[in-house]
């Protein structure tokens, strides 16, 4: 299987080839296009606990396994947030991916929702995270950012704006935190919650927060 | 004329340049974006009232103009309204091109547009596809929101998202219907898909507008 990321960065989009009798697992609503030979089959993966447990992490209820049948195939996959796609090799040690990023996955991963825990449920924030876990090395999965996509390394600790995350290696220990000491001083910084992250791995950020730009052109448009 | 397609695929634009006085450019209403003085512009509805009638419920403005250059070496700009890629077909007269009706930009005078409607099929399926046959010769240009991906239609077809049409050569027979039997028509997100077939050039957008809207639905402040 082949994931080949085309018109980076805003219009993203990614082309997955696959080999006759490969698969793929997709975010429902992500398929823009595929060759005829592929079968489509919906489902709860991992049973209706896991699905709703991913519905309520703001991904879909439903994934979508693609089938490339009589020989090799095609689908064509995004998101739909102006943004980059990036491809990342899930680590024996787990990758922790931002609910909304999740596009697309190798058949051997295995991804479920982790709940963020109550203080990130009522800052709004709707930091859910996803884990995906692979069942050997190569399996990778496809994740989709509003804005740019920067990989940076965690040495030590780095503190990342909740609202611009969009993976980090499992490795990684994280705790979510008011940005300031006081709740006071967090408000008026602007920043809300941060994650703090501690140990040494990888953490993908997103240069805009969909949260930022849903406030600034929402409060535009006639009430609902 | 000649003309040169610019900041592709984030925010295309087109500089034609006309080589004749006399030779002519029709637009679409508001896609014009800068123009020599001496270019002269008439607004009209094209095809009479009846066209403009139809082009309303299509979604396309019911007002087109048309560009005439006065010297040789005078220019014209337009671009569509989305953030996102433009496109040149150069139409020989050998097939016509059905594009979705919010794509059209510009076209040669040479170039006729006809409204079609996608039929019944079309109509229950909610998808609003409205599609406009282009038939005769000279350049046609149509934008999109997200980047323009051409896909070359062979004999085994290609399937896409409805909502991701931007438009195809005449020489494609489409079909509209649901994937994945009933459960993957309702749980798979995908909803209505076409499937082509036949010989062929098939477009299709990156983003759609439908899935920025409904990102930005929840943020519109509520009544009172």
């Amino acid at each position: 299987m082949n994931f080949n990321v085309m018109y980076r960065p805003s219009g993203a989009m990614a082309q997955v080839q696959l080999e006759g009798g490969e698969q793929l697992l997709a975010e429902a609503g992500a398929m823009i296009g595929m060759s005829p030979n592929m079968n489509m089959e919906t489902q709860a993966k991992g049973g209706v606990g896991a699905g709703l447990k991913r519905m309520f992490s703001g991904e879909s209820f439903f994934q979508n396994t693609f089938t490339a049948m009589n020989g090799p195939g095609e689908v064509l996959v995004a998101h739909s947030l102006p943004g980059d796609i990036v491809s990342i090799e899930v680590p024996q040690s787990a990758l922790m991916i931002q609910s909304s990023s999740f596009i697309a996955s190798h058949m051997g991963v295995t991804t479920s929702a982790k709940v963020g825990g109550f203080k990130t449920f009522f800052a709004g924030e709707g930091l859910f995270a996803l884990r995906s876990e692979a069942s050997g090395p190569g399996q990778q999965v496809l994740v989709g950012a509003f804005g740019g996509i920067t990989e940076m390394q965690c040495d030590g600790n780095l503190v990342i704006d909740t609202g611009h995350l969009v993976a980090w290696d499992a490795g990684l220990t994280y705790k979510t935190q008011k940005s300031a000491s006081g709740w006071l001083a967090s408000f008026l910084s602007g920043e809300g919650l941060v994650c703090q992250f501690e140990g040494q791995g990888r953490v993908w950020i997103q240069s805009r927060n969909p949260r930022e730009y849903g406030t600034l052109i929402g409060r535009q448009l006639p009430p609902a | 004329m000649k003309w040169d397609l610019r900041q592709r695929p984030d925010f295309g634009i087109c500089q034609l340049t006309f080589d004749q006085p006399g030779e002519q450019m029709v637009v679409e209403a508001s896609a014009m974006v800068a123009r020599d003085s001496n270019v002269d512009m008439t607004t009209n509805m094209k095809g009479g009232l009846g066209g403009a009638l139809k082009r309303k419920i299509s979604g396309e403005s019911v007002f087109q103009n048309t560009f005439t250059a006065s010297s040789p070496g005078e220019t014209l700009w337009f671009a569509p309204g989305a953030d996102g890629d433009m496109e040149c077909h150069i139409m020989d007269g050998s097939h016509s091109v059905m594009l979705a009706s919010s794509c059209f930009v510009a076209a040669a005078p040479s170039v006729e547009l006809d409204t079609k409607f996608a039929g019944v099929k079309g109509f229950f399926s909610g998808t609003k596809l409205f599609l406009i046959k282009c038939d005769g010769q000279g350049p046609l240009f149509f934008g999109s929101y997200g980047a323009i991906h051409a896909v070359d239609v062979g004999p085994a077809g290609y399937i896409c998202d409805t909502q991701h049409i931007v438009g195809f050569t005449g020489g494609l027979d489409y079909q509209l219907r649901g994937v994945g039997g009933l459960k993957g028509f309702f749980a798979s997100g995908e909803g209505f898909v076409c499937e082509f077939k036949g010989q062929g050039r098939l477009w299709l957008a990156t983003r759609s507008a439908g899935g920025i809207a409904s990102f930005l639905q929840p943020f519109r402040p509520t009544k009172n």
